[in-house]
């Protein structure tokens, strides 16, 4: 026996204990027998099987899940940067099964809400009684002219994980001192508010040691962004050389790009880029789509009580798909709100009601291999919306200093390794 | 790290084991059917402390583990963090949004009430 099932086994038992103890059946949790599954194993499908499974020990939880390792988003701009092995962003599902999950490997291709099916690429049909969507993010090919899949390999977005990440990486190396590297950032909502611009400062962190005649402009479709006060500090302390934003009032907003010739066009100017990084605007993994749970934003709506979509019963949805601001769209988020709906779920598969509570979000961003900052935030899902709690959340402090900035990146760090063995370990 | 995970799993949950006992020290004592329900299906208190296990987890380091401690020790340290700044972490930051209820809930099935 592993010691996963041993783990599994205690916390079983325990559940059981605390129900004979109060004079319930221990079946009153544990012989629920469900079809649970869930679409997507990154932050939220993973960690949402899991504790759909510790929650539902005797219903059945599958997780579909294409592809055999997962590649985090978080810290991966560090490996943009320079700063960290692309190897350290990798996941697999497979611990997953010590809990009791059964991982089918293949694509979810068709979701039929009403009949309670899901179509998987290998013909297989699943019937649910419960659906978990964790779909991600697609991007909207064809939105910024002349960025289409193709243009991905001239002027990669490294906005999922992967083989992008790992292509930006080596074009900068490539590049030659005193290029221009040119990043474009959306308008909102995207995946990781802050993301552009921790990428922006790791980016030229690297070239201020490496390539010091070489600059970063970053254009931007808006005219204001995520810590936006703790950036600029940043940019002009460390990289007033390195580092340009130009917001949307100043001509920032990118409306094509020529991948062939590498230039990025603004309403403004046309500006020949060496390494050109696109962050193009997007929508919920196509899947959604698919399931009907996405609107005509690209983004799924839900209640914020138990994450079911209010276009389709019977189908709950996490993370960056969902329309759940104030709530971002970050591995954070998706990690709370999967084992929120996992209780949730489990409430009424006990035949009771959506509980109210209070759930928050903590996104780090590094502004420099040893230094970070943080914005947090409380919400509440009282009567089914999400709502910022008043008085909490924020920014790290202005006057910080180095030695909160090195504490920050030390606790991001450890809540890397934290979240990630929540829901991969 | 497994493991670990597993075991932390294991401590999350078992809390509303800790809690109870706390109520009926003997296992056997008379509860409310209410309550029995609530701690058997996850409820407010299980959610609410569910927002802990993504930053805490059993390895500790420059985030502070959360097994071992006691209700009270918990509920002291929230409590503060809510009231006084503190630039170095989130906590202060978070902690404003939670009430005195939620923070006594918290603390109470996060707790270990056991022998250390």
């Amino acid at each position: 026996m592993t010691g996963i099932s041993l783990d599994r086994r205690t916390v079983l038992t325990g559940l059981g204990a605390a129900a004979a103890m109060t004079g319930l059946s221990p079946a009153a949790l544990g012989q629920t027998k469900a079809n649970l599954v869930v679409i997507g194993g990154g932050f939220g499908g993973a960690t949402a099987a899991k504790f759909l499974k510790l929650f539902l020990p005797s219903s059945s939880v599958t997780l579909i899940e294409p592809n055999e390792t997962y590649y985090a988003c978080p810290f991966s701009n560090l490996v943009i940067g320079g700063g960290r092995e692309m190897s350290a962003q990798a996941f697999t599902l497979d611990r997953l099964r010590g809990y009791g999950v059964d991982i089918v490997r293949a694509r979810a291709e068709a979701v039929d809400g009403a009949a309670r099916t899901v179509t998987l690429s290998d013909g297989s049909t699943l019937s649910w009684d419960r659906l978990v969507m964790s779909p991600g993010i697609d991007m909207r090919w064809g939105a910024l002219e002349g960025y289409d899949e193709a243009a991905t390999e001239a002027m990669p977005h490294a906005w999922k994980a992967g083989t992008q990440t790992t292509l930006l990486r080596h074009q900068l190396e490539a590049m030659e001192d005193g290029g221009l590297v040119v990043m474009s950032a959306p308008a909102a909502p995207f995946r990781c508010p802050p993301g552009p611009y921790e990428r922006a400062s790791l980016i030229a962190n690297y070239l201020k040691t490496y390539k010091p005649n070489s600059k970063l402009l970053l254009l931007d479709a808006k005219d204001s962004f995520s810590k936006q006060p703790l950036f600029q500090q940043a940019w002009a302390e460390r990289y007033p050389d390195h580092l340009e934003w130009r917001g949307a009032s100043d001509f920032g907003r990118v409306v094509r790009v020529d991948p062939q010739a590498m230039t990025v066009f603004t309403e403004f100017d046309e500006i020949q880029a060496d390494v050109a990084n696109i962050i193009p605007p997007q929508k919920a993994g196509a899947i959604a789509d698919a399931a009907g749970v996405a609107d005509q934003t690209g983004w799924c709506p839900i209640d914020g009580l138990a994450f079911e979509s209010t276009l389709v019963p019977g189908i709950h949805v996490l993370g960056d798909a969902t329309i759940a601001a104030p709530m971002p769209k970050s591995a954070f988020s998706a990690n709370l709100q999967a084992k929120v709906c996992a209780a949730q779920i489990a409430r009424l598969m006990a035949g009771r009601e959506p509980q109210a509570s209070v759930l928050a979000n903590t996104c780090y961003s590094y502004i420099a291999d040893d230094a970070a900052v943080s914005i947090t935030g409380v919400y509440t899902n009282d009567g089914g919306a999400l709502t910022n709690v008043e008085g909490a959340g924020g920014l790290s402090p202005m006057d910080g200093g180095p030695a909160v900035r090195e504490a920050e990146a030390a606790q991001a760090a450890a809540w890397f390794r934290t979240i990630t063995a929540e829901a991969f370990g | 790290m497994t493991r670990q995970a597993g075991r932390w799993l294991a401590a999350a949950l078992m809390g509303a084991v800790a809690g109870l006992s706390a109520c009926a020290p003997d296992g056997a004592g008379p509860v409310e059917e209410k309550d029995a329900a609530a701690l058997a299906v996850p409820g407010r208190t299980a959610q609410l402390a569910l927002a802990c296990s993504g930053c805490h987890g059993p390895s500790g380091g420059a985030i502070v583990s959360l097994e071992g401690y006691s209700k009270a020790e918990l509920s002291t340290a929230l409590t503060l963090y809510k009231s006084d700044e503190d630039g170095t972490t989130v906590m202060n930051r978070l902690m404003r949004g939670y009430s005195a209820e939620d923070i006594e809930a918290i603390s109470t099935y996060l707790a270990d009430e056991g022998p250390r």
